[in-house]
């Protein structure tokens, strides 16, 4: 796993999104070969899609041939409600880019066979040859997508009792009324976002801490459910520093983690340049697969 | 240039909203039923995207513009009738081409006071209407002739009729074919909205019973030529009334003591059912008119107008309540801060002429400031209204000319204000400039506003889901860059 430190949710948001254009890039991705994308909702990657959008007009990036797998949605909530995943997906991403309709992917919370629509997901997702980039963000209690403390790390795509403490959160998009907040969504599994060939989280804000803490410092959790992620071959967690809170979100990281990570992002770059110039003498024939760390 | 698939998307532009707010949004529009588009439900239910995509360079996209009092333009007067039926739906047809260089893409034209006979059949050739690059005719507004004598403003006085039949009346000038329910009268298949006003004083014997029965039949009554008082004023709305003709010109100037017409926009929650004036009022109302205002410098002849002698106003068949209650008032005080107490009816919308001749930019404030959902932008632009026109004496009806100054125009000979040559886009200018609104919201007094008003909201006047593609781009300073008509764009400013 790697762990990139920058100073605030914009320059995250900045190096997540110039990583993903790089990376899809390199794909050089087709019709018949497209990059499978799975990307997330919340506030934590609305600087990434800010970013991927500016790219997009730049004209050094397109969707043409991406497909793309969202994390979660609600299960009831009317597809053009307003805090709906539909909804924010399109608004604070889809309409700027220009990916084709037909290519994006979202769970239906409305079917009326929620079992059946999570099943069909996870075999679309297999059609597609699997996810190769999963872009996730976490709660505050370590849920990555809906994956709420407890959740088994082996689970799939399913319908999901939200936790009360993220109903509570999540009040203050429907008027504070609790009983307005959806109980169930539908939400890819732990073991879903392990499938994916790479995995990068975005986590910024003092009110993460704790949980980034938990996911790399301890040990494999189901009661942090982002700490599957030391399971994973190809993990990039990319954090803000934001130092001028009090209370920073690396407060909760021990000294010695902080700065194992600051070097070795270091001896990354280096080892990448090395990599990127032997390609260009087309001595390296493999595509890499996981971190070079 | 039209797009592969028929839709097309705004990108880059400043939207203005329901609520007079600008937001930086794109809007979807498909070009071929000439309709705006549910963006994200066209993208996750029908899986399209528009193959267009139109960067406005961070300008604004604004509903097309609505101008619900005009008399005519570039030459036509639409209350010149002269018996042959094919010239004048090519004069309308013309106006309607050519007015999208100021921004309107929907108008309801005006037919002043007529000798009586003319009416039925005037009437019957302002059915709504459009070209495929014109603006919408959205019916009819007749002005008069049930208007007082007093505020006649250029209204022909030998025409001028009182309702004494009450509906009868209307029917017998009007004609009952036009006046016939719902939306038959307009006997088109097309989509454009059906829009029937009537510009009556409610003091006129028969007008107040007229109106109901008007209401009732879709058609809008708007208060205007008229001394009514208070008492009377706040009655016609309760009956149904939802306008006022050209705020604070052809009416009472605001008086303290009976704020008539204009006092509406500040009706109180506390009277929401009026009190008879007498048990209030002991002074004599008639000693106090006219009413000179120090500081108004203003032409306006029917300020000096000779004062209505209020005994004289005959208030006999009008329906007023004969125990004024208060009951719909609040009985007791609240504590919300930001509440008003609940009314018992709605203030009326006030179309105000914002050409800065015939309302002082204070009073433009006053009025908005006291109820700015009610305000609506309106040129009352005369048949000379044309953009590219020179100053000086103009031919206009029955021998009468007009003095054109910049944007003042006369009765030659006199000091008349007879009507505007003002353009609507520069209303919206004037506007903001004279209340110190945003851009916005000035906008919405020309948009939203109106189309409210006139119950067409959801087509005109909006950039809901399936209203119509007529939209009018401003640059940030509030100039007409282009004009868009139903998905197509029929006027460029050429640089």
């Amino acid at each position: 796993m790697r762990l990139i430190i920058r100073e605030d949710s914009t320059t995250v948001g900045d190096y997540i999104a110039n990583y993903m254009c790089k990376r899809i890039n390199e794909f050089e991705p087709t019709p018949q070969r497209p990059f499978v994308l799975g990307l997330p909702t919340g506030s934590s990657p609305i600087p990434t899609y800010k970013a991927l959008i500016a790219l997009v007009k730049e004209k050094k990036l397109s969707f043409k041939n991406v497909v793309t797998f969202n994390m979660d949605e609600y299960v009831g909530l009317p597809r053009d409600h307003p805090e709906s995943y539909h909804t924010f997906m399109f608004r604070e991403f889809f309409s700027h880019i220009d990916i084709p309709p037909s290519q994006v992917n979202i769970l239906d919370g409305n079917a009326e066979d929620l079992i059946a629509e999570c099943k069909t997901y996870e075999t679309r997702i297999k059609e597609y040859g699997g996810i190769e980039l999963f872009l996730g963000g976490i709660g505050e209690d370590g849920h990555i997508a809906f994956n709420e403390p407890g959740s088994s790390l082996a689970s799939r795509t399913r319908i999901k009792t939200l936790a009360y403490d993220t109903i509570l959160a999540n009040a203050r998009f429907f008027n504070n009324d609790i009983s307005a907040v959806p109980r169930m969504a539908l939400t890819v599994g732990v073991a879903t976002v392990l499938d994916s060939r790479e995995v990068v989280v975005v986590v910024t804000g003092q009110r993460k801490a704790l949980a980034l803490s938990k996911a790399i410092e301890d040990g494999v959790n189901h009661l942090w459910t982002l700490s599957a992620l030391q399971l994973h071959p190809w993990a990039l967690i990319v954090v803000d520093e934001d130092a001028t809170a009090d209370r920073p979100l690396l407060a909760e990281l021990h000294v010695k983690t902080v700065k194992y990570f600051k070097s070795i992002e270091r001896v990354q770059d280096e080892v990448e340049r090395t990599q990127a110039l032997l390609k260009a003498r087309g001595r390296i024939a493999e595509k890499q697969v996981g971190s070079l760390e | 240039m039209t797009s592969a698939n028929g839709l097309i998307c705004f990108t880059n532009c400043l939207l203005p909203q329901e609520d007079g707010s600008l937001v930086e949004k794109d809007l979807w529009v498909d070009e071929q039923r000439g309709i705006i588009l549910d963006a994200q439900k066209t993208f996750y239910v029908n899986k399209e995207r528009p193959a267009r995509i139109i960067d406005l360079g961070g300008n604004i996209l604004s509903p097309g513009l609505i101008d619900m009092q005009i008399n005519g333009g570039y030459g036509f007067d639409f209350s010149v009738y002269e018996n042959d039926d094919e010239a004048y739906q090519r004069g309308i047809q013309m106006v309607a081409e050519r007015i999208v260089e100021t921004g309107v893409t929907s108008l309801l034209p005006t037919v002043i006071t007529q000798e009586k006979s003319i009416y039925p059949k005037l009437l019957g050739l302002l059915k709504p209407f459009s070209t495929p690059t014109s603006a919408t005719f959205l019916g009819w507004h007749a002005e008069g002739p049930f208007i007082e004598l007093t505020k006649r403003g250029a209204h022909a006085p030998g025409y001028l009729l009182p309702a004494t039949d009450g509906f009868k009346a209307f029917e017998e000038v009007y004609g009952a074919v036009n006046l016939t329910e719902g939306e038959d009268w307009t006997m088109s298949g097309d989509s454009n909205p059906a829009v029937r006003m009537i510009t009556a004083a409610p003091e006129v014997p028969g007008v107040m019973n007229a109106l109901e029965e008007s209401v009732k039949r879709g058609i809008i009554f708007s208060i205007g030529h008229s001394v009514a008082s208070t008492e009377v004023a706040t009655s016609a709305i309760q009956h149904g009334a939802r306008l006022i003709t050209h705020l604070f010109n052809a009416m009472p100037q605001l008086h303290h003591r009976d704020p008539s017409i204009i006092g509406l926009l500040g009706a109180s929650p506390h009277l929401a059912s009026p009190i008879p004036i007498s048990v209030h009022l002991p002074c004599n109302l008639s000693e106090m008119l006219p009413l000179e205002l120090p500081g108004v410098a203003s032409p306006v002849s029917e300020l000096s107008s000779p004062s209505p002698n209020r005994k004289d106003l005959s208030l006999s068949g009008i329906n007023t309540p004969k125990t004024p209650s208060k009951h719909q008032s609040r009985p007791s005080l609240h504590l919300e801060k930001g509440q008003i107490a609940d009314m018992s009816f709605e203030r009326p919308f006030y179309g105000i002429i914002v050409d800065g001749i015939h309302c002082h930019p204070n009073s433009v404030r006053l009025a908005y400031s006291s109820h700015p959902d009610g305000c609506i932008l309106i040129t009352d632009a005369m048949k000379i209204l044309d953009p590219h026109l020179k100053d000086g004496t103009h031919e206009w009806r029955d021998g009468k000319r007009f003095m054109k100054e910049g944007e003042r125009l006369y009765l030659e000979g006199t000091t008349t204000l007879a009507g505007s040559v003002v353009t609507l886009d520069k209303c919206v200018r004037n506007f903001s400039m004279f209340t110190g609104c945003s851009l916005g919201e000035a906008i919405k007094c020309a948009t939203y506003n109106p189309a409210k008003c006139l119950g067409i909201e959801t087509k005109k006047g909006t950039l809901r889901p399936q209203a119509h593609a007529d939209f009018t781009v401003f640059d940030r300073q509030g100039v007409v860059l282009a004009t868009w008509v139903r998905g197509k764009e029929v006027w460029t400013r050429s640089v």
